[in-house]
């Protein structure tokens, strides 16, 4: 039980990678953002128009750029941290709870973090500027009940299926990830192929609670593939 | 520091030995612990305690329990009888045997052994 | 007499190859073993299986009287780290000695910074541009300063100058003799460790052909050199493990006890006789079936 704090521990030891890199990401992103604007700006859109916010809380980038890292974060906390954890003493169970528990930390901070951003973009009328930086539509559009949710959701996904491939590489050389990719691939289209039918209809239906019930079941799916894969994996 | 020839605790035992007789070690002093050879020698505490007790069990030596190890008392004396009566078989005769294939005969030899002495 | 670590009828295999084939032994709480023997011969496939890291496929592995595989009470108590040990990415030293005593409940920081700086080991390198010495380095501060009741220790030396061997020389002895444990090391260096060594395990191809004390391992065999044909006369009914030759000379390695009879024949036939060394004898046992030929040359 005790190695499931240390293993977190584990992954928090590098502080720099989980603390600090997030935050340098997204003040990069923040400031493309702000030269974007700017660009607008010189096209002659006018700050502050109806067609200005619209543009610029189209701008997805900053859920993209965190994506890349986030997934990479993933992958090595399992492909190169899960070696070095076993030299340590950790059992497998252990790794694969301790690496879940790291994973949820990191995604409230980053919610915390983004909600704060949120906060501040609003109280500074977009930071005086009309820069539409954290209060756009892939974010939730402004409204903080939906911006914690997306940002704790999609960080814990994507540091989960990145695990899940970093425990396949482990568990099986190269052709791990590669097959892995193949068979969520196979196992998507064959869904689509027994749901077209419906697609229209349920489409019609659709509710945003659904992502976060889909987000929440491939989040365990995960978790429990990179357990079952890690218990039979031989370290060299 | 140690050959091949003989187990390490033996040739440990014997480099001991070899210290009280020459009076490096007087009687009723202490000697070096098991752990200061063992690093010294840079051997296993194991060997090295297996070599003091060769020492002990020949009453060499006497424990004084959590002091240490200490030369008993006509141990220099026990080792200088033992190593006497050895001495004829173990030195003279290879001696004898060499200078007879060499054709020196038992006069010249003693001269020589006399020569030796003196310089 | 307690066995810190017990083997029983282990095999491991990988494909078809049985990288450890029904071995089994005992190691006797607080002494020094050497696991030895060539390359591919099963010793750190031994050592990841008794340091929970990897299951047999059939035996049992008992580690301070528990299981090991999957037990976090067992695996606390061991250290192991391998020859190869990967490290998390952009790993530096100050990061190994941070989450080292998260783990391992007797972890000493003293010992850990006394060979730290005896090694030399720069602080700001990350671990993956270390050379083959520093890596060995920093493997030996993180099982050294663990204090763990098992050490096992995988090619140590890789890499390291002869201060650092001295160094680890020194500082193993001296911690085990203030902190005692059961120390299990592999190494290609016999000569260098032979010394320290309570008990030999010898290994080829799977298979333990040599496990016991050193000295009477050391007994089990001996060298003999001389006229090749005298040395096969002398020799004609004991095992031979090894033979070089020379010329009209062999120095030939046989199984077997030094005894009184065989000194005497040896003298008359004008053959010299020697105990083998530790390196002698793993170096015998190792030498291929197949290549015996000239075995056969001394027989004939």
């Amino acid at each position: 039980m005790s190695t499931v704090v240390s293993t977190t521990k584990l992954h928090l030891n590098k502080r720099e990678a989980t603390f600090a890199v997030p935050l340098y990401i997204t003040a990069m992103v923040a400031v493309i953002s702000v030269l974007i604007s700017l660009l607008f700006l010189r096209a002659g859109s006018v700050p502050g128009s109806a067609e200005w916010i619209e543009s610029s809380r189209m701008n997805p980038g900053m859920i993209y750029a965190l994506s890349g890292f986030l997934v990479y974060l993933g992958v090595q906390s399992v492909a190169t941290t899960f070696p070095f954890a076993l030299t340590l003493g950790s059992t497998r169970r252990s790794f694969a709870a301790g690496t879940l528990v790291w994973n949820v930390i990191m995604s409230a901070y980053l919610a915390v973090v983004f909600a704060v951003m949120l906060m501040l973009e609003l109280a500074t009328n977009h930071w005086f500027a009309g820069f539409y930086i954290f209060d756009i539509i892939v974010l939730g559009a402004g409204d903080l009940r939906l911006l914690i949710p997306i940002v704790f959701l999609s960080t814990l996904l994507l540091l989960t299926v990145g695990g899940v491939f970093g425990a396949s590489w482990v568990r099986y050389g190269a052709n791990g990830p590669v097959v892995l990719g193949v068979g969520i691939g196979i196992v998507i289209i064959l869904a689509l192929i027994v749901l077209i039918p419906q697609l229209p209809s349920m489409l019609a239906s659709f509710e945003l609670w659904w992502l976060a019930i889909a987000a929440v079941v491939a989040i365990l799916a995960s978790s429990l593939g990179t357990w079952t894969l890690l218990r039979s994996a031989t370290v060299r | 520091m140690f050959t091949d020839d003989s187990p390490i605790f033996q040739q440990l035992a014997d480099r001991v030995a070899e210290d009280i007789l020459n009076g490096t070690y007087p009687e009723d002093t202490g000697v070096p612990s098991t752990n200061e050879y063992a690093s010294f020698y840079g051997i296993s505490p194991i060997t090295a305690a297996k070599g003091m007790n060769v020492l002990v069990e020949q009453g060499l030596l006497y424990k004084k329990r959590g002091i240490g190890m200490f030369v008993a008392p006509g141990a220099p004396a026990q080792l200088r009888s033992e190593r006497r009566a050895a001495f004829r078989d173990q030195h003279v005769a290879p001696l004898l045997r060499e200078a007879a294939l060499l054709g020196i005969d038992p006069q010249e030899l003693a001269q020589m052994i006399n020569q030796k002495e003196s310089s | 007499m307690t066995h810190a670590l017990d083997i029983q009828q282990v095999t491991r295999s990988f494909g078809r190859t049985a990288a450890v084939d029904n071995v089994s032994f005992q190691v006797p709480e607080n002494s020094i073993v050497g696991l030895l023997g060539r390359n591919g011969a099963g010793k750190t496939t031994l050592m990841s299986m008794l340091a929970g890291q990897d299951r047999p496929d059939t035996g049992t592995v008992t580690v301070l009287g528990d299981k090991v595989f999957e037990r976090a009470n067992t695996l606390s108590g061991i250290s192991y780290v391998r020859d190869n040990q990967r490290y998390p990415d952009n790993y530096m030293l100050h990061h190994v000695l941070r989450i080292a005593p998260a783990f391992k409940p007797n972890w000493s920081r003293e010992l850990a910074d006394e060979l730290v700086d005896g090694f030399r080991i720069p602080a700001k390198t990350k671990i993956t541009k270390m050379s083959r010495g520093q890596l060995s380095s920093v493997a030996i501060v993180l099982s050294l300063a663990s204090r763990a009741p098992i050490t096992l220790l995988d090619e140590p030396y890789l890499g390291l100058d002869v201060t650092g061997r001295a160094l680890f020389h020194r500082v193993l002895l001296d911690d085990y003799q203030t902190h005692p444990r059961t120390i299990v090391l592999s190494t290609h260096l016999i000569e260098e460790s032979a010394a320290l060594l309570d008990r030999v395990v010898i290994m080829d191809k799977g298979r333990i052909v040599v496990d016991d004390e050193t000295e009477n391992a050391r007994d089990g065999a001996f060298v003999a050199s001389g006229q090749t044909d005298a040395v096969g006369r002398l020799l004609v009914n004991h095992r031979i493990l090894e033979t070089h030759t020379v010329g009209a000379l062999a120095s030939v390695t046989a199984a077997g006890t030094l005894d009184d009879t065989l000194r005497q024949s040896a003298r008359v036939a004008g053959v010299q006789l020697a105990r083998a060394s530790l390196q002698e004898l793993v170096s015998a046992y190792g030498v291929n079936e197949s290549t015996s030929e000239t075995k056969e040359k001394v027989r004939a």
